[in-house]
């Protein structure tokens, strides 16, 4: 048994599933508030320890936990789509700001609480917001590049 | 590793091919997401979907949560076989221009659009 396309109708066909997996890629991309709104959690995180107050930085350890949590709950069912987020290239560039935001952190925890430079995590917070929202820009990028490589 | 191309007649109808198209990037996809993606009437999607789910390619799942049912559709084993199988095949005509790719045992000849 045989089917018999022509070549144009197989073209038409692929141009069909490109067009479906952009449209895809599109919907998975986050809202504008989300990036800035994890950069808030994150450099909220950082900044509290400039208090010294460690009751309130677990406090706040468990707060970012839940934020985060509702965050990617949200763009999840604001997508009506379930993926698996960490391909390789979303998972080079999540890695990346993992790493990023801890040195950040160390740096701050050495010069506030070894040198003594007060208001050094209040500055480490506000990086953190900037960091979080390139980062997350990149993490855009690398799910839309994934997306549209496969078929 | 690469999939051995075979035409698949289930996949190959427009709808059926865009909802596979869909389904084989991610995990599941809500009934509500597949609609809007395709642009079609819960009616026309619903058909496609019992065909693709005759043939053992697509999986449903009924969720409730705060008395609604949540409908999510996602391709099975076999259903992820077909599609990169009938998309080696599509290729394979793009660059052979043959037009005439093996189908499947499996496929049948159903309505198409």
């Amino acid at each position: 048994m045989s089917a018999a396309i022509p070549p144009e109708e197989a073209a038409s066909a692929m141009a069909a599933i490109d067009d479906r997996r952009a449209w895809l890629a599109d919907r998975l991309i986050a809202p504008g508030w989300y990036h800035p709104a994890c950069g808030v959690l994150a450099g909220a995180l950082i900044a509290v320890a400039e208090t010294r107050n460690w009751p309130l930085f677990y406090w706040a350890v468990a707060g970012y936990s839940a934020g985060c949590g509702a965050l990617m709950w949200m763009n999840q069912r604001r997508a009506g789509v379930t993926v698996r987020y960490f391909r390789t290239r979303v998972s080079i560039v999540f890695a990346a700001q993992v790493l990023t935001l801890s040195a950040l952190a160390a740096l701050a925890c050495w010069l506030d609480l070894d040198r003594g430079r007060r208001g050094a995590f209040l500055v480490a917070g506000v990086l953190a917001i900037a960091i979080t929202i390139v980062f997350g820009r990149w993490t855009d990028k690398a799910l839309r590049a994934d997306f549209q490589a496969r078929r | 590793m690469t999939t051995a191309a075979r035409f698949d007649e289930i996949v190959h109808a427009p709808n059926r091919l865009q909802i596979c198209a869909m389904l084989a990037a991610v995990e599941s996809a809500g009934f509500p997401a597949v609609r809007e993606g395709l642009g079609v009437a819960d009616s026309v999607l619903s058909k496609h979907v019992r065909v693709l789910h005759e043939a053992g390619y697509v999986a449903i799942h009924k969720a409730t949560c705060a008395s609604r049912v949540r409908t999510s559709l996602s391709l099975t084993t076999a259903g992820r076989a077909a599609y990169q199988g009938h998309v080696a095949a599509l290729q394979a005509i793009m660059e052979n221009g043959t037009g005439k790719p093996e189908v499947s045992s499996t496929a049948r000849r159903t309505p198409s659009r």
